[in-house]
């Protein structure tokens, strides 16, 4: 089934490229990021695939702002962690120019929230509902929000991707920290949610698709500070049924060396386009090695 | 002054700004709109019942006309856990889709945007969703990943982004569940208008909403969608610990109407919450009615139905008198 189950997905991406080079969420609707770049990096190296990407690349750079942060489509005004996604890719196709050091540059820039001082004098006197370490400072969804665990997983690859190319105090500081609010946000069953493991003293439960999300950004370091969250993530893996969720836990999974089990039961192709490029890069043979970063602990 | 003594000083003006935020008096409520609202109680003891007849009385009693429309129904689609209920009940959303229809609506749809899950459809699998609704996959738009337009207005926001689902449907039927809610007191018909904000810009959770502050979230979303009518399932709530870990409160109604402060405000004095106490009840009060006496309860009184919903300690303070 392997080989017919990525090139059926492969496949499903080749014909649902809209005319501006894109890809929506879903087949015919307007292109969006997020899903363009699943799309990219599951048929980055893929026969034929050198002019639609290059198509591809183009309409994504066309939505760069002025201060280097990415518009998460063109229907809508103002930078977003999408910007993540663009920088990971430019690493994958070896592009490191000045538009792309105006995005890492952003990204350093942009910090959660809740990373300041008030904040952080409300926490001391616990006066928050929440019981977050408010010392880290993470990425949010937009510039002005909380962070959060997917925008800071996925900033975390960028920076990693590219921080041989961009070396600094900075970039080294930005990860380690993004690292450690990673791991603080750790639910006490052993895997993640969004970014929130407890509201007013009750724990709150890990989901699988985040708890996948969550390792992607921890590649590199060591199995005592995952402290048996491969594991945790195996049995995900195993236990969920929602496709997403296998898809994430099986590309984090595979960057960590693991071996998941190759997907089983049904093999329709989801007529999600993100979806449908999540799985054939989360695939033994797919492309999640472009997400690999390498043992930095 | 050095930097070391200046920073310990802001952190302690900050941090009383921040408790005077949470302990400053409430506005005064607003009498809210000339005309009295009208608000039906439905028994309804049961998920088996023929919840389409029950909802029709729901809807004589209030008045509804969707000949010709495009109606959105957004049901609150959270997250599963077998052991409670979370979700609007999947029988409420059949029986919605089949009441609108026979209503003459032009076309009737369900769109929700999960605020924590990303896999929507396998969340609507797990509720039961896709097994009891006909044809729901073709009917559903998963309003985090849709085309969006922009809108001025929204909570002073230069620009606000909203689903064009959303944006497109003549009447927005708030299919919410009676729930009591760890931030906001309860959750009930406003919001679960929180589902209509896209997470593919505003993330999961949709944290600008916190930022903007939930109570005047919620409050703003009901003043910019006016084309709405409410339909909450309190066949079986939450109580506790909601919306999510809180455990299962039958209260065996559903509360209808147009005006969803009233709606909610019904509902709140249903669950024993005094709405008079919730923050952005009050916020909203220029949009519809929270006094008892502006609100024409039709069908069961409140009397006849009212049960006290257990409350977390941090909410005791809502209890009605």
């Amino acid at each position: 089934m392997g080989d017919l189950y990525l090139e059926s997905r492969l496949d499903f991406l080749r014909k649902t490229q809209n005319p501006d080079g894109g890809w929506g969420y879903f087949p015919g609707r307007k292109s969006w990021l997020e899903p363009t770049t699943y799309a990219m990096l599951a048929l980055h190296a893929t026969p034929g695939a050198e002019a639609p990407l290059d198509r591809a690349w183009k309409l994504v750079r066309s939505w760069q702002t002025a201060e280097g942060s990415f518009r998460p489509s063109g229907q809508v005004q103002g930078g977003t962690w999408i910007t993540a996604h663009v920088v990971t890719l430019a690493s994958v196709r070896g592009v490191y120019d000045g538009d792309v050091r105006r995005s890492v540059d952003w990204m350093l820039s942009v910090v959660g929230a809740e990373h300041n001082l008030l904040m952080r004098a409300a926490s001391a006197l616990h006066l928050l509902k929440t019981k977050l370490d408010v010392s880290h400072e993470g990425w949010p969804w937009r510039e002005g929000n909380a962070a959060w665990i997917e925008p800071t997983a996925h900033t975390l690859v960028a920076l990693k991707k590219v921080s041989g190319k961009y070396p600094g105090a900075e970039l080294e500081h930005r990860i380690r920290d993004g690292e450690m609010l990673v791991l603080s946000r750790r639910c006490s069953d052993g895997g993640w949610n969004c970014g929130n493991p407890n509201v007013l003293n009750f724990d709150l439960p890990s989901y699988p698709e985040t708890t996948g999300l969550a390792l992607l950004g921890l590649q590199g370091r060591s199995a005592q500070e995952l402290d048996g969250a491969l594991d945790v993530a195996q049995r995900f893996r195993e236990e969920t049924k929602s496709s997403l969720a296998k898809a994430w836990l099986g590309i984090a999974l595979r960057c960590h060396g693991r071996n998941p089990s190759a997907p089983s039961g049904e093999s329709k192709v989801p007529g999600d386009i993100m979806l449908a490029a999540l799985e054939a890069l989360g695939h033994a043979d797919g492309n999640y090695k472009l997400l690999r970063t390498g043992g930095r602990a | 002054m050095t930097r070391r003594q200046f920073i310990p000083l802001v952190g302690i003006a900050a941090t009383a700004s921040y408790a005077s935020i949470r302990f400053q008096k409430p506005p005064k409520l607003s009498d809210g709109p000339s005309a009295n609202s009208a608000v039906a109680i439905i028994r309804a003891r049961s998920y088996s019942e023929d919840l389409v007849s029950r909802m029709l009385e729901g809807v004589r009693q209030t008045g509804l006309d969707v000949r010709g429309k495009r109606v959105l129904l957004k049901p609150n689609l959270v997250e599963f856990e077998s052991s409670t209920v979370i979700n609007t009940d999947a029988t409420i959303v059949a029986a919605a889709v089949e009441l609108f229809h026979r209503l003459g609506a032009s076309d009737v749809r369900i769109g929700e945007g999960p605020g924590h899950r990303r896999d929507t459809l396998d969340l609507a699998d797990d509720a039961r969703y896709r097994s009891t609704i006909p044809k729901f996959e073709s009917i559903f738009t998963d309003l985090n990943r849709d085309d969006v337009s922009p809108i001025r207005g929204f909570a002073d926001e230069k620009e606000f982004y909203f689903p064009n689902t959303v944006l497109g449907a003549d009447l927005i039927v708030s299919l919410a569940k009676m729930k009591t809610h760890h931030w906001a007191g309860a959750t009930l018909s406003m919001k679960n208008l929180f589902g209509l904000v896209p997470g593919s810009i505003y993330g999961w959770p949709k944290n600008k909403l916190h930022y903007i502050g939930i109570p005047r979230s919620v409050a703003e979303l009901s003043r910019h969608f006016r084309n709405t009518y409410a339909i909450v399932d309190g066949v079986v709530g939450m109580e506790g610990n909601g919306p999510i870990q809180g455990t299962p409160k039958p209260a065996g109604v559903l509360v209808m109407g147009h005006d969803l402060v009233a709606v909610d405000s019904t509902c709140c004095r249903i669950m024993g919450i005094d709405p008079e106490k919730v923050e952005y009840l009050r916020l909203a009060a220029d949009l519809g009615h929270v006094h008892a006496g502006r609100i024409e309860q039709r069908g069961e009184s409140i009397a006849s139905v009212q049960t006290n919903f257990a409350l977390i300690e941090e909410f005791s303070g809502l209890r009605l008198a």
